[in-house]
């Protein structure tokens, strides 16, 4: 296996010259926020009793243990600080490597700069290496910063050097389904939606587990975050199983690497209609059609996941732990309330993911302009306005229909009243909004759309920083999420719903104006 | 305005880069009028102005004698657009690609040409976007450009990535629609292209028209290069208006000389008793590389 290898340390360099900037936010994000959230969770309690019936309390709802993983020690200060780290955040670690290797592989062939390096003194699988390691770098320096942090933070000392080696862990599972992904489609866009699917399933096979069937939750490197019990009487042995698993899946990938041409997919190219449908006239139907796949995968990814916590809401009644988490919840006003809380807060959790879709549909508008084609769509009769309008329209109509199946998917799982789906459509005036300033920096300049993200990842951690932190109301309250109504649990406050709807109009407004007046390209 | 496409004074700045800089170009109507210049000279950011993509910051700007800006969909409906660079969307195919493009120009495929030319072009039109070579992406352009009549053919080097011929396909479907009564606007770096196929051309060079007028014209603003071999001594010819670059070598001597200075090197050589004579007009590449290089 020497062979094929030449060159690996040059591209290395190359990738890590050209992803200065990514890789270190991405890695700096998620450090900090395992450092805020460590500084921050002792202090929020007076006694250990209150923390620990805090910790059941989090236990005694399923629908908390099915987005964050169970506490197995409700004693520990550190499982309690890393609640929401151990599993949720692992996935965006997970998402880490698999954005790195993603674009350092099959988007290079895609684009056809893989030729360009291919042609030059470099071994054939040192592009896959070198995606590989880099990946692999940048999983173990937010293994090392998050282990840091949680030190700083004063945490003990061996329970966050085990927390930091299972996002590494984690980090390289991510990489390595990547890297399979990228050997079977020969579109980046198909690999990406192959790599989340993998990594969305393995979240929810553990979601499934920690709820209910509890052996799944072994199967997935989800589940060992958890059941490594970093904090108390860890189950060193389970780390082993991250590299396992990366290994195996790269051996899978180079296999399949071996087996394809440079630019090829395992999956053939199969060949499509050789004319148009008469449908496919203007350029509504063709943002539509672009994005058709795309919403038609996360209709049925939402749906599931509707379904699969709507279904745990009802249990939630049986499920009450000790007596003090059963105090706690009396105190929140009985299980008819603290069901409710769930539905607007698994609404809320939801709604920002719904985001994504329509952020992912403003950057692909984005990439037509950077890649030509837009030009060669205003070079006919499409005008500017209908160009943003179905640009515009794909975003806002894909993430409302999202919302409302999340809805109606929660309720039918949970087999009782409509209140998830008003849940659900409370909190589309915030998306709405976000995603409006998201078409907004598309139509300041078309390369600052990819700050879309930016813009979702910010209210993420304002929401989830802000709850921990303390911080001043105005800053929490730049997140547009945050001054959704939490129904059922609450009444629907409409002033602030006609506040963020008013906004998103008016973000939408200064949109088409610089849309209409700004050069294309 | 009665031409096609009337440019005066045109000025595009790109922040403190001045890309377009007082830019004149004249297209008639039924003419195909090669633009050429060097690499960066201003070649596309010109068309992109004409298709209403960027705002001008000066001069005026008339395609049919409609602002490319304001009335952008009407001027589209009447032209088709070949990009130097085609990029297509990955997950259509060829066919469906050419169809949306002529739709969207208003026209509807069933009824245009696109079954023959899809022939010509030996284009296999069920391959997705993602899958074609540089060549096939081209000529997916370039059907969805020649399928239907139009009154004005925009083409930005649209032969890049053509084999030889593909490329007399080319020239003969631009033939067929010169000879319908389309006016074309040729970028190109092909000289030998611009000779057979154009009728007039412009030359750009940063920015600016350097020269304008049919290849003729161009070659009678250039300098001969005149040969000669006299029987008496070689007169000193240095100092006479318009000749350049006098090499002697015994009794032969040749020179580079402009219009207005021929008649005075003329009576030179016939004084000194010229033995045989030898003029030749510049070729096209010397006269592109001159005005490609030489300050205006």
């Amino acid at each position: 296996m020497s062979q094929g290898l030449e060159g690996t340390g040059l591209l290395l360099r190359f990738a890590l010259r050209r992803d200065r900037v990514l890789a270190p936010a991405w890695v700096l994000a998620l450090s900090g926020m395992v450092l805020v959230s460590a500084a921050a969770t002792g202090p929020l309690y007076g006694s250990e009793a209150e923390r620990v019936a805090a910790a059941e309390a989090l236990n005694a709802s399923p629908a908390v243990v099915a987005l964050y993983g169970p506490i197995l020690d409700t004693s520990s200060l550190g499982e309690l600080s890393m609640t929401k780290m151990t599993v949720l955040y692992a996935v965006f670690v997970a998402f880490m490597g698999v954005v790195l290797v993603r674009r350092h592989t099959r988007v290079e062939e895609e684009t056809g700069r893989a030729e360009m390096v291919g042609a030059t003194a470099v071994g054939v699988h040192a592009p896959t290496a070198a995606a590989l390691a880099e990946a692999a770098l940048a999983s173990l320096v937010v293994g090392l910063l998050a282990a840091a942090g949680n030190i700083v933070a004063g945490l003990p000392v061996a329970g966050s050097v085990l927390f930091g080696a299972s996002w590494t862990g984690i980090g390289l599972v991510g990489a390595a389904i990547a890297l399979v992904a990228a050997q079977v489609s020969s579109s980046a866009r198909t690999v990406g939606f192959l790599a989340s699917t993998a990594i969305g399933a393995l979240y929810l096979l553990r979601a499934v587990g920690d709820t209910s069937v509890s052996w799944l939750s072994w199967l997935t490197p989800f589940g060992w975050g958890t059941r490594l019990s970093a904090w108390s009487e860890p189950r060193v042995w389970l780390l082993v199983g991250y590299p396992l698993l990366a290994v195996g899946l790269t051996g899978v990938a180079l296999a399949l690497r071996r087996r394809r041409d440079l630019g090829a997919g395992v999956l053939p190219d199969r060949p499509g209609p050789a004319e148009g449908s008469p449908r496919l006239r203007d350029v509504a139907a063709l943002v539509w059609r672009e994005q058709s796949a795309a919403l038609t995968g996360w209709t049925i990814g939402i749906a599931v996941i509707g379904i699969l916590m709507g279904s745990i809401i009802p249990s939630i009644g049986s499920m009450l732990g000790t007596g003090e988490a059963r105090e706690v919840i009396e105190a929140m006003g009985g299980v008819g309330a603290l069901q409710d809380v769930l539905v607007s807060a698994l609404a809320s959790v939801i709604a920002v993911v719904i985001t994504c879709y329509g952020i992912s549909a403003v950057t692909r508008a984005a990439g037509d302009e950077r890649d030509g084609r837009t030009e060669t769509l205003l070079a006919t009769a499409t005008s500017r306005r209908g160009l943003l309008v179905a640009v515009a329209g794909s975003a806002l109509v894909g993430a409302t229909w999202l919302l409302l199946v999340s809805g109606a998917a929660t309720a039918v799982g949970r087999g009782e009243g409509f209140d998830p789906v008003g849940a659900a459509l409370v909190q589309a005036p915030a998306v709405w909004l976000v995603l409006a300033l998201g078409l907004l920096l598309l139509s300041l300049r078309s390369r600052w759309a990819v700050a879309g993200w930016a813009l979702v990842a910010a209210c993420v951690t304002l929401g989830q920083v802000g709850e921990s932190l303390d911080l001043p109301g105005w800053l929490v309250g730049l997140s547009p999420y945050h001054h959704v109504s939490r129904y059922p649990a609450e009444a629907v406050a409409w002033r602030p719903e006609l506040v963020l709807t008013l906004l998103a109009l008016a973000a939408l407004a200064a949109s088409w104006t610089r849309y209409r007046g700004r050069d294309i390209g | 305005m009665s031409n096609p496409i009337e440019v005066h004074g045109l000025v595009k700045t790109f922040g403190r880069a001045r890309a377009l800089d007082g830019l004149d170009l004249v297209v008639s109507p039924g003419e195909v009028h090669g633009f050429l210049g060097p690499n960066g000279s201003g070649k596309s950011t010109t068309i992109r102005v004409l298709l209403g993509l960027l705002r001008i910051d000066g001069g005026q700007v008339g395609v049919f004698g409609l602002d490319p800006w304001r009335d952008a969909t009407d001027i589209h409906r009447r032209l088709a657009y070949v990009p130097g660079d085609v990029s297509l969307w990955p997950n259509l195919t060829g066919g469906e690609t050419i169809d949306l493009l002529l739709r969207m120009r208003g026209v509807d495929p069933r009824g245009t040409r696109r079954a023959e030319l899809l022939e010509r072009f030996e284009l296999d039109p069920t391959k997705k976007g993602r899958a074609y070579s540089k060549g096939n992406r081209q000529k997916v352009a370039l059907v969805a450009a020649f399928a239907a009549p139009v009154e004005l053919l925009v083409l930005d080097e649209p032969t890049s990535g053509l084999d030889p011929l593909m490329e007399q396909v080319f020239n003969t479907c631009l033939a067929e629609h010169k000879a319908a009564g389309a006016t074309v606007l040729l970028s190109s770096h092909i000289l030998s292209e611009v000779e057979r196929l154009a009728d007039r051309v412009t030359i750009i060079r940063t920015g600016r028209a350097v020269e304008s007028g049919t290849l003729e014209d161009l070659r009678h603003l250039r300098r001969n290069r005149v040969r000669a071999e006299v029987s008496g001594t070689v007169p000193a010819l240095e100092g006479l208006d318009g000749v350049h670059d006098v090499e002697v070598d015994g009794r032969l001597v040749s020179a580079s000389v402009d219009p207005v200075g021929l008649p005075l090197l003329l009576d030179a050589l016939s004084t000194a008793g010229v033995v045989s004579l030898v003029s030749t007009p510049p070729t096209l590449e010397e006269l592109f590389l001159d005005a490609y290089r030489s300050t205006p």
